[in-house]
């Protein structure tokens, strides 16, 4: 068991090396101009001087503090948005690609069925998953002492605890876009289309009339500013985040299993 | 048990039936030729034997096991090796890693000796393999397990002479330790050296099976008779004779030169050409050639032209089966 998945998971250490070093880079400069914004700006003057939907959009509920400054800075827009949005189409290339470029024959001519490949591929996105995790925090913790801002040290834990079902949901509908289309390049542009709609269906909805439609997007049980602005754990959230990845993962299987391979 | 066992296989893709009906077995321990043209269906027959491909209707075992269940299907693929028409592996990864892969997932029993045979360069990234080079880590992969059940589509491809040469030896000694091989190809040479029998494939439907040296029977003899005079053309108008082509008189020491196909009893034709003074005769078995033109091409020992155009249409490149 899991010899695709170590095959696969090795492959991606050296990119989920550079994401977490990229991500952290991108933390320690939001962290590095906070304080100067602080100083210079009037934040609740550039707040209001945004247009509502973009805030919502963003997710930004305030910048009087470091937290919330970075929970729309950092983790809305480098992790819900980027980092969701990487992984839908990173994944979406893994069985598409082989089907593709004639890989997949050789593939499952082994002992290895096809319920067991898709699981096995889908294993080894943990790999960027957890390795875009393991840098950053310790660049946001130790960043915010450094600049007098100290946050709470299981509030960031939690805050990237916490993406981990929600890039593995993000990572699942591009899971099923790879089975559905055996095209890479089409199974790629599908996820990052659906993903997007489903981030914006849920930023714009919310407080609508047609709020329940963002139900089924990943990005409602994910909210950095709960974490990061009230200390509040969304742990049902996370089991809707792992419930909808199982989800993913059991109906590609399915589609894979009965569809013809060309 | 048969290594293989099709019974009316039929894949229709809508528009396409490239399989219609398909029924032959592949015994344990020979080497069966899966002979036709680009298009003809070898490789949707393969491919769906394999289960990447569902059949519209029939039934299929491999190595006894319904290869519909995919429990049965992995069963049959423990011992099954399989080298697709154009392989294809990880463009990233060394040869060497994806031979760790193939033995984490299926074992290796003798990949050291098939590298010494075969010898692709394990250290280099696949992206850098010439097409050649793929194919013999392809061999590699397939064998390295020492599976009871070879698939093999088109696998010469790629392969320069010599090591066309080397991979015929090898299957002849494989087929003497008692593996079967199922291979398809479009090279009737290749065909004939190496296989036991073969089935030939056309628009989807099974010619005929036959061992092959019953094809060569029914193709008859290739016939060139050297006589030191002419000889009446009536005199050679013997059951069996097709295409009679004579250069007679070319020269007084040359005689008369005659070249005929032959389907009928020889002791006939002995006995006709008995009372002429021959200077040489040859008979020899009808190229395979021939006898593949006669499932596509109509009869092309009578008709030059035809089997001029049906070879061109076989001789064609190996990407465009379906």
């Amino acid at each position: 068991m899991f010899e695709l998945t170590w095959y696969d998971g090795r492959r991606r250490v050296r990119g989920s090396i550079a994401l977490s070093v990229g991500l952290s880079a991108l933390a320690a400069m939001v962290i590095w101009v906070y304080p100067s914004f602080e100083a210079e700006v009037d934040l609740d003057q550039l707040l209001a001087a945004y247009p509502d939907p973009i805030l919502q959009v963003m997710g930004v509920q305030t910048m009087t503090s470091l937290g919330g400054f970075l929970s729309f800075e950092l983790y809305t827009f480098g992790w819900v948005i980027m980092l969701g949005l990487y992984l839908a189409y990173s994944t979406a290339g893994t069985i598409a690609d082989d089907v593709d470029r004639g890989r997949m024959d050789v593939l499952l001519s082994m002992p290895l069925s096809r319920r067991r490949l898709v699981a096995e591929r889908f294993a080894a996105i943990a790999v960027p998953i957890l390795g875009a995790n393991l840098l950053p925090p310790v660049v946001v913790v130790v960043g915010a002492r450094l600049i007098d801002h100290p946050l709470a040290v299981a509030d960031v834990l939690a805050v990237h605890v916490l993406s981990i079902p929600y890039l593995f949901a993000c990572a699942g509908i591009g899971l099923l876009a790879s089975v559905v289309f055996d095209r890479a390049a089409i199974a790629q542009r599908v996820a990052l289309g659906v993903t997007f709609v489903l981030f914006l269906s849920e930023s714009l909805l919310t407080g609508t009339d047609a709020e329940t439609i963002g139900a089924i997007a990943p990005m409602r049980y994910y909210d950095p500013n709960a974490v990061l602005l009230e200390g509040r754990y969304d742990l049902a959230g996370a089991g809707i985040l792992v419930a909808m990845t199982l989800a993913f993962l059991v109906a590609s299987q399915l589609w894979f299993g009965r569809t013809d391979i060309h | 048990m048969a290594a293989i066992e099709l019974e009316g296989l039929t894949k229709d893709y809508g528009e396409v039936r490239a399989n219609d009906g398909v029924t032959f077995a592949v015994e344990r321990g020979e080497v069966f030729g899966y002979l036709g043209p680009n298009g003809a269906g070898k490789t949707t027959t393969i491919r769906t034997v394999l289960g990447l491909l569902s059949p519209t209707a029939g039934t299929i075992r491999l190595l006894g096991r319904d290869v519909t269940d995919e429990a049965q299907l992995l069963e049959a693929k423990r011992r099954l090796g399989y080298l697709p028409d154009d392989p294809a592996f990880d463009e990233t990864a060394t040869g060497r890693e994806i031979l760790d892969l193939h033995a984490s997932l299926k074992g290796d029993e003798r990949s050291a000796e098939l590298l010494a045979l075969f010898d692709p360069p394990l250290d280099r990234e696949i992206r850098e393999y010439s097409r050649g080079n793929v194919q013999k880590l392809g061999l590699v992969t397939t064998f390295m397990h020492d599976p009871d059940l070879v698939i093999l589509d088109e696998p010469t491809g790629g392969l320069d002479p010599l090591l066309q040469q080397r991979f015929n030896e090898f299957v002849r000694a494989e087929r003497n330790a008692e593996v079967t091989v199922f291979f398809s190809s479009h090279i009737l040479s290749e065909v004939r050296k190496l296989c036991d029998r073969v089935g030939i494939i056309r628009d989807g439907r099974l010619v005929t099976v036959e061992p092959v040296e019953s094809l060569l029977d029914r193709s008859g003899k290739f016939v060139r008779l050297h006589a030191d005079e002419p000889i009446p053309i009536r005199s050679l108008e013997v059951d069996g004779v097709h295409g009679l082509e004579s250069n007679g008189g070319a020269g007084p020491s040359d005689g008369a030169e005659y070249v005929f196909t032959f389907t009928g009893d020889i002791n006939a034709l002995l006995a006709a050409i008995r009372e002429y003074r021959l200077v040489d005769l040859s008979i020899e078995e009808a190229p395979l050639e021939d006898v593949f033109m006669r499932f596509y091409g109509g009869d092309a020992t009578d008709s030059p032209a035809a089997t001029e155009q049906a070879a061109a249409g076989t001789d064609r490149g190996g990407s465009g089966d379906v």
